[in-house]
């Protein structure tokens, strides 16, 4: 029954996915080919984290390496090397595969942070190599070529990226959705559990996790052809640690512990900077917000508490529990309206600008503007709508948490996911 | 070497040496289990009983001597070798998989049995053999009723069954079994022993146990490992009527 119903539900979404974007203009369909390929790197990243318990802080590596090799091979190709488009990712698959299996060895020697710091260590080494290496890399600049038509395709509007892209993720989703059901998979969570004892069942505990580590790797480096064949071009910034630590954040707030939880922080974070980042220089700063408080009251994640909630809606009325839930958004939405407000505040009033206007001002301390509206600095008004606004969404959350506890205790469950995805509408 | 006893010992050490740094905490340990008996090693808190089952096991290198498994020498390999060539333990410390449920803790093992380690391209749950063993390895330990709860979830004693029986699914012929009973009620621990006895017929068990009455009725014969070397080797009989033993050990129980 259960089977039947997801298989229905990712059908419907998978239909979704192939009917909307033609409706949407180009921005959107750039955006939703970001979010794909943000997802399938967050995947390929959670195999080792979610599955094998190793924390990985050099991806971009993989990542990057992906998209090189599919953009030499895309020169190729321009330059007449008979290859279909539709298999350039081929190209990632093997690069990231080889490249895994040869750093996974050493990486894997050690867990925990050992590990972490190795993987840190390959990925900062691509970083400061990749811009010497002019043939390789191609410098600073980085390296350029174009989609070449195929059959009777010819790759030329973003709408066919957009579906190349759907069919590469969707696939490899699957094929790692599938490796969870493989023996491989099974030990894999074995290794997360207790690495001596599979050693002691007769694994070789390293050789094992190599593999999972190059799979890893190779998923990683399908994921950077894409974002290649998508962008045309790609540089030496493909290995910065920003890359590396962007795919932990959205792995972690949309929750390593199920499947689909880092689809879900990936999609979250890239629908945010699009969204987002052009209204505001402090964007990352929020996402920094909404990382710390996912760790601190929902450690599980976007998609741990979504599990959560799906696996106890038998046990819970709903009917009593959407009025504290929608309680609880509202405290969020005003506590995060009360600390953009002082963000873009502070912002405002250190920049540039601003000095430039009390310059002019002749040292004083001129009005700002801030979402259509004038502001003083030195105003008694201007401080009491934020201090009201975090006064009056804590107020308002704390109650709806002892609420949502309340319920939730009432059904004999220790675990109260409900305030903490309330926190979370608090950063959003 | 003596020939005739060569060819009956399962797992024969000899002259095996171990010292951690200045510490000499294995001086020279010579035994021989035969094929098919049940043996204790027993002796105070420090002789060396466990790091004498991690040097046979592999995680540790000894500093000297020789261990032989069925006549070929298993010293300083990897653990994961060992257990290929037909050894298996289980740990004094709760050993298993915590977030993984009981069926798949069973499974693991099932899987190296059959050299199925980097299965990647067939779905488990299509693998009748195996989850017909695993089914079956659940029973002997009597974790049925467990199966599908974590293994994390377990009562103390459940746990200790798991450990048993993790230690059995590779089908290793000989069983070393790292205090069995340690910590359980004595209910459980004939429950234990009982099981022990059960699952382990037909194969060689090397067990190190404190309970001197799980000794007495469990083994064939005993060792007893005093200060890093072995001070007797003999059946349970013999062994409570040995002056020396009941100087250096028994007799500061009955003191």
């Amino acid at each position: 029954m259960t089977n039947m119903r997801n298989l229905i539900l990712g059908a419907v979404f998978l239909v979704l996915l192939i009917a909307v974007p033609p409706l949407l203009d180009l921005a959107w369909q750039n955006a939703l080919v970001n979010i794909l390929i943000a997802s399938l790197f967050a995947l390929a990243f959670n195999l080792l984290i979610g599955q094998a318990g190793l924390l990985s802080f050099g991806h971009a590596a993989y990542f990057g390496i992906g998209a090189f090799a599919a953009l030499h091979l895309m020169i190729a190709v321009e330059n007449g090397l008979p290859f279909p488009t539709p298999l350039l990712p081929l190209a990632g698959a093997a690069a990231g595969l080889t490249v895994g299996l040869i750093a996974g060895y050493f990486a894997t020697m050690r867990s925990g942070v050992y590990f972490a710091l190795v993987t840190l260590a390959i990925a900062e080494l691509f970083h400061s190599l990749a811009p010497r290496l002019e043939g390789m890399f191609g410098g600073e600049a980085g390296i350029a070529s174009m989609r070449m038509p195929w059959a009777s395709f010819t790759f030329g509007s973003m709408l066919s990226v957009y579906y190349l892209v759907l069919a590469w993720v969707v696939i490899c989703g699957l094929g790692l959705w599938a490796y969870t059901r493989t023996p491989f998979g099974r030990l894999t969570l074995a290794l997360r559990d207790n690495e001596q004892r599979v050693r002691f069942l007769g694994y070789n505990a390293h050789a094992s996790k190599v593999i999972v580590f190059a799979i890893s790797a190779m998923v990683t480096g399908i994921a950077g052809s894409l974002l290649a064949i998508s962008n045309e071009t790609a540089n030496y910034s493909l290995f910065a640690s920003a890359v590396s630590s962007q795919v932990v954040l959205q792995t972690f707030v949309g929750g390593a512990t199920v499947f689909l939880g880092p689809v879900l922080g990936a999609a979250a974070f890239a629908l945010f900077s699009f969204l987002v980042s052009d209204l505001t220089r402090s964007w990352v700063l929020y996402q920094g917000l909404i990382f710390v408080l996912v760790m601190l009251y929902a450690p599980s994640g976007i998609g741990g508490v979504v599990e959560h909630h799906i696996r106890n809606r038998k046990n819970l009325d709903w009917s009593r529990l959407a009025g504290p839930y929608l309680l609880a958004l509202a405290g969020g939405l005003l506590i995060a309206a009360g600390v953009v407000f002082l963000t873009e505040s502070a912002s405002i009033l250190f920049g540039e600008e601003y000095a430039m206007a009390r310059q002019g001002a002749n040292g004083g301390l001129p009005a700002y503007e801030l979402f259509g509206l004038i502001w003083k600095p030195l105003s008694f008004v201007t401080w009491t709508v934020p201090a009201a606004l975090l006064a009056g969404g804590g107020v308002v959350l704390m109650r709806a948490r002892r609420e949502i506890g309340a319920i939730w205790d009432s059904k004999g469950h220790g675990a109260r996911p409900a305030a903490k995805s309330a926190s979370m509408g608090g950063a959003a | 070497m003596n020939a005739s006893t060569t060819e009956q010992a399962a797992l024969r050490l000899a002259g095996v040496t171990k010292s951690f740094g200045p510490i000499e905490v294995l001086k020279g340990v010579n035994l021989d289990i035969r094929r098919g008996e049940r043996h204790a090693v027993i002796g105070p808190n420090g002789a060396g009983k466990s790091t004498l089952f991690n040097l046979i096991s592999g995680m540790f290198s000894p500093s000297a001597g020789e261990i032989a498994l069925n006549g070929r020498s298993i010293a300083g390999l990897s653990p994961h070798l060992i257990n290929r060539a037909g050894l298996s333990r289980s740990f004094q410390i709760t050993n298993i998989f915590h977030r993984l449920s009981v069926f798949e803790n069973l499974r693991i093992g099932i899987l190296a049995r059959h050299g199925m380690r980097y299965g990647l391209f067939r779905p488990i749950a299509r693998m009748r053999q195996v989850n017909d063993e695993t089914t079956e390895v659940l029973a002997r330990v009597g974790l049925e009723a467990r199966a599908h709860d974590l293994a994390g979830d377990l009562t103390y004693s459940e746990q200790r069954a798991l450990e048993i029986g993790m230690t059995l699914t590779t089908g290793a012929e000989i069983i070393l079994l790292d205090e069995p009973t340690a910590g359980m009620s004595r209910e459980e621990t004939a429950q234990a022993v009982d099981l022990i006895r059960t699952v382990t017929e037909g194969k060689t068990l090397l067990m190190v146990e404190h309970d001197m009455s799980v000794v007495f009725s469990l083994c064939d014969r005993v060792s007893v490992l005093v200060y890093g070397s072995i001070l007797a080797t003999d059946t349970p009989t013999g062994i409570s009527a040995n002056r020396a033993v009941q100087e250096a050990y028994l007799g500061e129980e009955a003191a």
